[in-house]
This record gives structure tokens, C-alpha cells and sequence, in this order.
């Protein structure tokens, strides 16, 4: 119970902090406009490379949650180590998991909100054809991407209590979806062991999903077998919430024991 | 300009650089998966349309290295309260600035030639530069294009504490209009917007001079190219001093340089 209020009071504290740097219309903005010059981007190339558009604005529309929650998330213990309240932090009696885990949860609710943007836009802006789209199932991809996606950014947010930053890494998995997830081109295209790698990242079956769901197919269809990306979306989202508070523990520990809480 | 306040900012900004060097992995990754991305897309591993593709993800290395350097440097000073120091200081900010942009030019270079290394040893990729040394050295050129770029947007990074979120905002819209990676012709009526951009100039002249047979983007070839990127950024340098000049008489009149 006391661990609900920790995160909680994050969760609020977070939203405080968030607007008291960055004004809400300019966070607004800087949720939308990459996004949406990120999927013109790829779609140009698209165009110009004689393959669909589509595919590739749908791509890019799950792809921006990768980008926003993993950020917003895994950066976390940097920006506390940055402005000196790291230290404060672990030593309340509230476990770093918790603290942070409330933190992220502005994070996922961002990514949410871009990713529902991106496909309005894919829709209203880019042409897409959502005539048959299934709407139930396309909340509850993109529910569930931000579920698996959070468990990513968790576990890479807990490395940055160790080390100086986890932004780095946070910058590479975000980007790396570009290429790994089939957001630009089909997973087939990449070699084998690219394509095993590709099949670990919850994104990947993200793309898959939501690309079903705009082709109208319904969750049951898409949840057949185990392989399938709806049951791949919650196994993998499980094992990266689970490896989160692993991890979460493990570096903590570490950290505490080596005085490297407040290095950077 | 005070030469001394740049060379010594120039230096302390590779100190800095080299203190936390570990930033050159991301500023490398991106862009090389850019490339990655572009030569899946476009199918080939040969010919010009490698280089279009090695060539399209070194500018953006560029890109977002000059952006986010440029920007991430007056925010750290306000993190790290240096912001007043360096303001309470007879050397104009732009001075210092300056120094740090072109240390930062100096590493998008080096982005560039590892984004070209690494498509060659990982892809095996078959570039072909045409006319090398004018490649290059537009190349350069181009490079402080885009560093004039983020200059002019320094001056508004002092500003305001939400310099992070232009730099989001800013990285796309480059990527886009440059025609690093497409043909500005394909933007259609957007296309006018890049022709604003020097380093769409720069661009379209290290294309004329790395592939043979290229269509340039106008008729007049590549000595106009080089005539626009220059007038470009001749023009936005002159806006960010401008800029710099008013913000920081604004800033020192008013005391407002740290409200945080």
C-alpha cells in the first residue's frame, strides 16, 4: 500500500516537474511535431524508393512510442543525478523502483498519446486508408505496446542509477527500431541473426499488430497462437517488467555499495 | 569577433568533449542507422545510390551532432550555474559560442567519415566519390552550414529552459528539407522551404561532385550551389548576431538569464 502512494506521489511530482520546465503547449508540440516529420521523412523515402508509403507511415507511427517513452523513461535517473536530488531520493525509505517506476508512468501516458496521435495523423494527414480499421483492437495494441515498451525503458532507466547516464543506451534502443522492428521495411529483409533480435523486442510484434488492426483483423485472430504478436506483446512486456525490478534492484545495490549513486 | 575568447572556448569545449567522449556513440548510431535504413530501402548496396544513402546519413550525423551540441551547451551551463559567469564576463557570448559550434563542427566531421567507414565495413558497400576533392571539401562546407544553423539558434537557446525541446523539434524538419536522403524535387510544393536551407545547396554540390551524371536540383550547376550556401549563411550568421547582440543587452537589462 505504501509502495501504490510512493508511486503515486511520483507519478504527480513528475507532472509538476515536466510542466514547470516546459510549458504544455510547447510539450504539445515537441510530442507532435517529430513524430509527424518523422513518418513524412520515411514516407518521402519510401516514395522515392518505389516501395508503399503506407507501410512505412504506420511503421513510424507505433516506432514514436518507442521513441517517446524510451526517453522519457530511461533518461530519468540522469536528469535526478543532474540536478542532485539522486542522493535524496535513495536515501528515503521508499525503494528507487517505485520512486521511479511513478515517474515513468508521465512517460508511457506520453508515449500513449503520441502513438494515438501518429495514427490520427497517419489517417487525416498522410492519406492512410482506415476504412477498415478495428478499433478495439487497435486500443488495446497500442494499450499493450505501451505496457512492453514501458518494461523496456524500465530496465534501461535502471542502469542509469549505476552508471553516468542511460541515455545513451536509451538513444541506441530507440533508434535501433528504425531498422530491427520492421517499421521501414519488412523483418524478412534482415539477416537471420538481425531477424532472431528483432523477434526479442516487443516493438516489433507492436508494428505487426497495429498493422493488422488497420487491415481490420480482431484480437482473437492476432492471438491464435503463441507466436502470434498479441500473446508475444504480453510475454515479452512480463519479462521486461520482471527484468525492470530486477535490474532496478541489482543496480541499486550496486551503486549503493560502490558510492556510485550520485557519480556522473 | 574576439579570435582569442574562440580559440580558448574552442578548447575548453574539447576538454569537455573528451571528459565525456561516450557522446560520439549515439551521434554515430543514429545516423549510421539512417543509412542502414536507406540502403534496405532502396535495395542496392552499389552505385549512386550509395552514395545518396552513406552521404544522406553523414549529413544528419552532422545535423544532430551541431544541433544538439549547440544546444545542450547552454543548457548544461544552466545546470551547472557556469551561465553566469560566463555572461558577467567582458567576452560576448557569440564569441563563446562560436568556439564551441566549431569544435562541434569539427566532431560532425568526424561522425560523418565514420558513418562512411562503417557502411563500408559492414555493408561492403561500393561508394564511388566522382571528384573527390571538390566532394570534400563541400563536404566541410556543408558542415558549417549547418553549424551557421545552429548558431542562429543558439541565440534563442538563451532564452528560454526548454532548450531541449527546440532541439526535438528542429532535428526532423532539416532531415526532411535538405534532400539529404530524397530529391528535393519530390517535396513537391514544399520543395521552396529547402531552397531557405544552405545545406540543401551544400548537398545538391557534393552530389554534383561525388556522382557522375547527376541532375542537379536547378541548371546552374555547382559554382552556383556554392554561391547560394554561402549567401545563406552569410544571412543566418548576421541573424545570430543580431540575435545574440539583442538577447544578451535584453537579458542583462532585465536579470532575467537565470529564472528557472
Amino acid at each position: 500500500m505504501s509502495s501504490l502512494r510512493v508511486i503515486k506521489s511520483s507519478f504527480i511530482m513528475s507532472i509538476y516537474d515536466t510542466f514547470t520546465v516546459v510549458r504544455p503547449t510547447l510539450w504539445v508540440i515537441q510530442l507532435i511535431v517529430p513524430t509527424l516529420f518523422a513518418m513524412f521523412f520515411f514516407s518521402m523515402m519510401a516514395t522515392w524508393a518505389g516501395r508503399d508509403p503506407e507501410f512505412v507511415i504506420i511503421g513510424n507511427a507505433v516506432q514514436s512510442i518507442g521513441m517517446t517513452t524510451i526517453y522519457s523513461v530511461a533518461g530519468i535517473p540522469g536528469t535526478q543525478k543532474h540536478i542532485g536530488t539522486m542522493n535524496s531520493l535513495a536515501m528515503t525509505p521508499s525503494g528507487l523502483f517505485s520512486i521511479f517506476f511513478g515517474m515513468s508512468i508521465f512517460g508511457i501516458i506520453a508515449g500513449f498519446m503520441s502513438i494515438a496521435v501518429s495514427l490520427s495523423a497517419a489517417a487525416f494527414i498522410f492519406g492512410v486508408s482506415m476504412a477498415s480499421i478495428n478499433i478495439t483492437t487497435a486500443v488495446f495494441v497500442i494499450l499493450l505496446t505501451a505496457f512492453s515498451i514501458g518494461g523496456i525503458s524500465m530496465a534501461i532507466s535502471s542502469i542509469g542509477i549505476y552508471l553516468r547516464t542511460s541515455a545513451i543506451i536509451a538513444n541506441i534502443m530507440a533508434y535501433i527500431g528504425l531498422v530491427l522492428c520492421g517499421v521501414n521495411f519488412p523483418v524478412s529483409d534482415l539477416p537471420g541473426w538481425a531477424q532472431t533480435v528483432a523477434h526479442c523486442h516487443p516493438l516489433t510484434y507492436a508494428v505487426e499488430a497495429t498493422r493488422g488492426a488497420v487491415d481490420g483483423k480482431g484480437i482473437i485472430e492476432m492471438a491464435s497462437s503463441l507466436s502470434d504478436p498479441i500473446p508475444m506483446m504480453i510475454i515479452l512486456g512480463i519479462i521486461f517488467i520482471v527484468l525492470s525490478l530486477v535490474t532496478f534492484r541489482f543496480f541499486e545495490k550496486l551503486s549503493r555499495r560502490s558510492s556510485k549513486m550520485d557519480t556522473f | 569577433m574576439n579570435i582569442k575568447a574562440v580559440a580558448w572556448s574552442f578548447r575548453q569545449q574539447g576538454i569537455q568533449f573528451l571528459a565525456d567522449p561516450q557522446w560520439i556513440i549515439p551521434s554515430i548510431i543514429a545516423p549510421f542507422l539512417f543509412t542502414v535504413v536507406a540502403l534496405y530501402m532502396y535495395g542496392s548496396v552499389d552505385g549512386p545510390i550509395v552514395l545518396t544513402a552513406v552521404l544522406g546519413g553523414g549529413v544528419l550525423g552532422m545535423w544532430g551532432n551541431t544541433l544538439f551540441t549547440s544546444g545542450y551547451s547552454i543548457s548544461y551551463d544552466r545546470y551547472n550555474g557556469t551561465i553566469e559567469p560566463i555572461m558577467m564576463t567582458p567576452t560576448h557570448l557569440i564569441d563563446v559560442i562560436a568556439g564551441r559550434s566549431i569544435w562541434n563542427t569539427f566532431i560532425g566531421l568526424l561522425n560523418a567519415g565514420l558513418v562512411f567507414i562503417a557502411a563500408q565495413i559492414i555493408f561492403q558497400v561500393g561508394v564511388t566519390v566522382a571528384d573527390p576533392l571538390p566532394f570534400f571539401l563541400m563536404l566541410a562546407m556543408t558542415l558549417f552550414s549547418l553549424a551557421s544553423i545552429g548558431m542562429m539558434f543558439a541565440a534563442l537557446y538563451v532564452l528560454t529552459r526548454a532548450s531541449f525541446v527546440v532541439m526535438t523539434i528542429m532535428e526532423f524538419p532539416i532531415y526532411v528539407f535538405s534532400g539529404a536522403l530524397f530529391p528535393v524535387s519530390s517535396l513537391g510544393a514544399l520543395a521552396p522551404i529547402s531552397y531557405v536551407l544552405a545545406p540543401t545547396w551544400g548537398v545538391d554540390a557534393m552530389k554534383i561532385a561525388g556522382i557522375a551524371g547527376y541532375e542537379s536540383m536547378t541548371e546552374f550547376g555547382f559554382h552556383f550551389n556554392i554561391m547560394m550556401m554561402f549567401i545563406l549563411m552569410a544571412v543566418y550568421l548576421a541573424i545570430g548576431y543580431f540575435l545574440f547582440k539583442a538577447i544578451e543587452r535584453n537579458i542583462r537589462e532585465s536579470g532575467t538569464l537565470v529564472r528557472y
